[in-house]
């Protein structure tokens, strides 16, 4: 369970508000296929980054306020984990985005990230509540309940439900 | 709240607390609850049938109490469209859900029309606009496909608590000011996204005096405040409806006097003007007021946010035996079958077909631009009931959109500028309820 629950890599910056439709516009659903999406993702706002994280072989997405607002698509996890984005770090979420990242086993996590810099390398303890950054130890706005841990440790929802049909995990 | 301090619940609190079988939740906890109703529009069905795939061909013992609803791309503009409905039928016939298919209306309109809901219920919805179930005293939120997927595997979803603000609308809102200009007002002073996550209990003697149709306009949209929920107080009105609706034995849920908010506020609205946001940001909100010759091309009534009976009477009170002003088009979009056969009986559609203004099937089409069944041309400026008015939202990003009631709309689309209703004959018309 808890190896899901430690992740590593290097942060690949955003800023704030970034919305579902700069990673996955609806002008490429439905019918095109999900590599295609993840290839142009955030092309607005970070031209290459998806070429950037693919190159180190994955990452975290470090963001400001409002991460995943708008569009409520599933879609926009699916790309995500398409460019092995790995967690994204943020000060806030937007809600059904929040939803769809833990329950397609994509970690979230809320804090502080105005001193994160591009490139830093994070230790990010879902576990535990903290992520590692130089040295600095950065807490969790609001901790994630032992239940959404618990599915995101299964990789997400349905295979947590597959384990557990009746949720009987607590 | 200090912890460990045990203090009332508020509404959502309420509901939460007793679909996960425990005596009481506080906001920020998750919580895994059982689940009334859930629903799936066409824009979101090819994901949920996925995720539902995923677990086999199990039975679906939640089939029952799941509507699929075909309202986004209705009727389809091509053949992908087209093939997604094609899909879903199949689905609902093999696997035993309900369907509403094009043209029955508007998923927030057919599910409570459909008395799949009543007050105290957690019904759940793949779009934000599912808030609208607030209305009617239910907790209703807008989930994803994999959410579906495990509702109707399991009857149970996990939730985390919303944060409650308690908003008293108080005072008598003026003949011709409307539901949509106190969410617009509240808009233009929290923002757009200004209440994400939290849950808005609208009490008070504005709400109580609203009629059904304009209680589900002050719900709904609520989705662009960033809520969670927009939940109102049952009373004498809801029970009727609902009965009328033949929905299931209500359970009325109230907040305690005690219970935390993270604001609690007053607003007086007796003295609210009609409200207008203007071109491209839902947030950017005037009163009509200060609005000085804007001239408008199309308008639209229509939509979850206002396309009930109530804002069509809006709209035949003031054109009826007139015309539209020359130049302006005009379409009305009822949200759902029912409400076009109602306006249809009541003469409704006879007097603003009169008055130059079309009619579409009921459905989302003419809100978003996915059927283009309204499509502005360059440099046009669109008056509508919509929830949302972005650069491009109606296919055409040369074109602007701002948004007020039925009653400004129509009045704007007699003399061709965007004109407050009360100043027209027969834009103070008020609901009988």
């Amino acid at each position: 369970m808890s190896e899901r629950l430690v992740i590593t890599g290097s942060a690949f910056l955003l800023g704030d508000d970034v919305n579902t439709d700069l990673n996955c516009s609806n002008k490429y659903l439905p019918g095109k296929d999900i590599d295609y999406v993840a290839q142009h993702a955030f092309e607005q706002i970070a031209p290459g980054l998806a070429g950037r994280i693919t190159k180190e072989g994955g990452g975290l997405l470090v963001a400001g306020k409002h991460f995943g607002i708008n569009s409520s698509r599933e879609q926009a996890a699916h790309v995500l984990q398409k460019m092995n984005v790995r967690a994204i770090v943020a000060q806030s979420f937007g809600r059904q985005f929040f939803r769809n990242a833990i329950n397609n086993g994509l970690p979230v996590f809320e804090c502080d990230t105005t001193e994160i810099t591009e490139g830093q390398s994070l230790e990010l303890d879902l576990a535990a509540g903290t992520l590692c950054c130089h040295g600095q130890v950065l807490q969790q706005t609001h901790p994630l309940p032992t239940e959404i841990l618990a599915i995101l440790s299964m990789g997400g929802l349905v295979p947590f439900l597959q384990k557990y049909p009746d949720w009987e995990f607590a | 709240m200090l912890k460990g301090i045990i203090v009332g619940s508020t509404i959502v609190e309420k509901i939460l607390a007793r679909h996960a079988g425990k005596d009481r939740v506080q906001a920020g906890e998750v919580v895994v609850a059982g689940v009334d109703y859930a629903m799936v529009t066409d824009t979101r069905a090819v994901n949920t049938i996925k995720q539902i795939d995923r677990f086999g061909d199990q039975p679906l013992q939640f089939a029952k109490k799941t509507s699929l609803v075909l309202d986004h791309y209705s009727p389809p503009p091509n053949q992908e469209a087209a093939a997604i409905h094609t899909e879903m039928r199949a689905f609902a016939a093999a696997r035993g859900t309900g369907l509403y298919d094009i043209g029955d209306g508007i998923c927030h309109q057919v599910l409570p029309e459909g008395g799949h809901l009543t007050c105290g219920d957690l019904v759940v919805g793949t779009d934000t606009h599912s808030v609208t179930y607030g209305a009617f005293n239910a907790f209703g939120t807008g989930i994803e496909g994999t959410d579906v997927s495990a509702v109707m595997m399991s009857s149970k979803l996990w939730f985390k608590v919303p944060e409650t603000v308690r908003i008293d609308l108080q005072g008598e809102l003026a003949p011709g000011v409307w539901a949509k200009d106190i969410t617009l007002a509240m808009l233009g002073r929290f923002g757009a996204e200004g209440l994400n996550y939290h849950a808005i209990e609208y009490v008070g003697d504005a709400v109580r005096a609203m009629a059904i149709d304009d209680r589900m306009t002050l719900c709904n949209h609520a989705a662009e405040l960033g809520a969670k929920a927009a939940i109102l107080e049952p009373d004498e009105k809801t029970f009727a409806w609902l009965k009328a609706h033949g929905a299931k034995a209500p359970l009325p849920t109230f907040a305690d006097e005690d219970a935390h908010y993270t604001e609690r506020l007053s607003i007086d609205v007796a003295n609210l003007a009609p409200q207008l946001a203007r071109k491209h940001e839902v947030d950017d909100i005037v009163g009509v007021d200060q609005i000085d010759e804007q001239k408008i091309q199309f308008a639209l009534i229509g939509t979850c946010t206002n396309g009930r009976l109530d804002d069509i009477r809006q709209a035949a009170s003031i054109l009826k035996g007139r015309k539209l002003a020359p130049g302006v088009r005009m379409i009305v979009t009822p949200a759902s079958r029912q409400i076009y056969l109602a306006a249809l009986r009541e003469g409704l559609i006879e007097i603003l077909t009169t008055a130059g203004a079309s009619f579409d099937s009921a459905g989302c089409g003419t809100c978003v631009g996915i059927t283009n069944r309204l499509v502005p041309g360059d440099g046009d400026t669109v008056i509508s009931t919509a929830n949302r008015n972005f650069k491009g939202r109606l296919s055409n990003k040369n074109a602007d959109i701002w948004l007020g009631s039925a009653a400004t709309v129509a009045a704007s689309a007699l003399t061709g500028y965007i004109t407050d209703p009360r100043s027209v004959e027969g834009g103070t018309w008020r609901s009988a309820a």
